[in-house]
């Protein structure tokens, strides 16, 4: 169950942190490497040609993605894989419910975008933001695992990262570019919530 | 495809690697080109996982340490990382171990190197601002979209939603390693242990892999001798949040 519990609702949101995430910015150091607005060099180091070996798409195979650890066997039978699941909107395009438009962020306009969604080997994870101007303002499950132990697991998600005080809402970060962590293994409402993401901003 | 209209640039996330990939483009390039761009990125990052993948069966690097696979018979991509580990071998005193398992493991070193390659590909290609996300190890160069230098968070050891450390920079490589995500998977190569004494170690420089060969976690944390080396190259930062102010790019070159 320690995995089910990784699964599920191990959130280490820290890629949820590519706008967002993080308390106080105030907090945080912040470490300069170099002068602000360096120019790029083109000719600079790192970008001699004969650095990067082989050429691409040289491998045929090269098509298919891993499957991800999620997608192994499961550790042990689990109750109930069973998932509300919204119709229609188990691929990347987006849910009918979610008017993206092109409005500039300038406008403090209220935006709600559904991620992609994500299947575990527990059920399905989509996870929807309502975006205003440059913050997440709610963040929620659409979907998440259903079913025996899922519910509680599922319940722990939704009460600690959704809603509009949730962690989701509450430690985002537009400061942030990306976040430099230990290599994730798959996780669904992250994968999910990075997915609106990338759609909002 | 998912694409924001309100910035320059192109973002996209692709699942590789059993990981998120993320792409963050910011120059103003037509559409079609950055889509392009990024077409060329995953699939460069496909191939890289299917050739060294460790969780397939028929990826050249597990079939070479099956030896089916001579070194002749390697491609040009695996020779240079074998080289690369065997270098890196040297360099870290032995502390970096592609056979640290029992069997050839390279990980440690292919995904830092493959964004890395991604991101001296982009700049080839004139798209010399950019971020390359592979699972926690970041290549950043130019100006984020926005026009000023990106900024990378570290994941808080102990808090998956908080940063414990901005950094700032224009040409940066940063990569993180940790137990938080997927236990104790840092193996001691002297000991044949998981590493202990460290939940967390981020090393920051301005390139990794070749040619200065930074060495991209993981490595056994806790080790004395590791850690001396690595302050020696790079600059690390533990648990507690340090300041990497001087990314001293290690030796050659």
């Amino acid at each position: 169950m320690r995995r089910a519990f990784l699964a599920i609702t191990g959130l280490a949101a820290s890629t949820t942190a590519l706008v967002v995430l993080k308390g106080s910015p105030d907090a945080t150091q912040v470490a300069q490497n170099l002068p602000t607005a360096q120019p790029v060099n083109p000719t600079g180091p790192g970008a001699d040609p004969s650095v990067a070996p082989g050429a691409p798409g040289g491998d045929p195979t090269a098509g298919a993605p891993t499957p991800s650890v999620s997608a192994k066997a499961p550790v042990s039978p689990k109750p109930g894989k069973t998932t509300a699941r919204p119709s229609g909107t188990r691929t990347t395009t987006k849910a009918p419910s979610a008017p993206r438009t092109t409005t500039k962020a300038a406008q403090p306009t209220t935006r709600r975008v559904t991620g992609s969604g994500f299947d575990n080997e527990y059920g399905y994870v989509q996870v929807q933001i309502v975006v205003s101007g440059n913050r997440i303002v709610e963040a929620v499950a659409l979907s998440l695992p259903s079913g025996g132990e899922s519910d509680i697991h599922s319940g722990d998600v939704r009460s600690r990262y959704d809603g509009g005080g949730g962690e989701v809402v509450q430690k985002q970060n537009a400061n942030l570019n990306t976040v430099s962590g230990a290599t994730e293994t798959s996780n669904s409402y992250k994968q999910s919530l990075r997915s609106a993401i990338e759609q909002a901003f | 495809m998912p694409t924001a209209m309100t910035r320059r640039g192109l973002c996209r996330v692709e699942q590789i690697m059993g990981t998120a990939i993320t792409l963050d483009l910011a120059d103003d390039l037509p559409p079609a080109r950055l889509h392009e761009l990024a077409d060329e990125v995953f699939a460069w990052m496909r191939e890289v996982d299917a050739r060294f993948s460790t969780y397939r069966a028929d990826s050249e690097v597990c079939r070479f340490d099956r030896g089916e696979v001579l070194l002749s018979e390697a491609s040009a991509d695996l020779r240079f990382v074998l080289e690369a580990c065997a270098d890196l071998w040297g360099a870290t005193d032995g502390f970096f171990d592609a056979y640290a398992t029992g069997r050839l493991d390279p990980s440690g070193f292919v995904k830092g190197w493959a964004a890395q390659v991604a991101s001296d590909r982009l700049l080839a290609a004139g798209a010399g601002n950019h971020c390359v996300n592979a699972g926690g190890d970041v290549r950043v160069r130019g100006l984020s979209p926005s026009g000023e230098p990106w900024r990378i968070g570290i994941r808080h050891p102990w808090d998956a939603m908080a940063t414990c450390l901005i950094l700032a920079g224009t040409d940066l490589a940063v990569a993180t390693s940790g137990v938080y995500e997927r236990g104790r998977h840092v193996l001691d190569p002297r000991r044949g242990a998981p590493a202990n004494g460290l939940r967390s170690v981020t090393v920051v420089g301005t390139t990794w892999g070749p040619p200065t060969r930074t060495p991209p976690p993981p490595w056994p944390w806790g080790q004395p001798a590791s850690a001396g080396w690595t302050a020696s190259t790079t600059t690390p930062t533990p648990s507690s949040p340090t300041t990497p102010g001087s990314t001293t790019p290690p030796t050659s070159r």
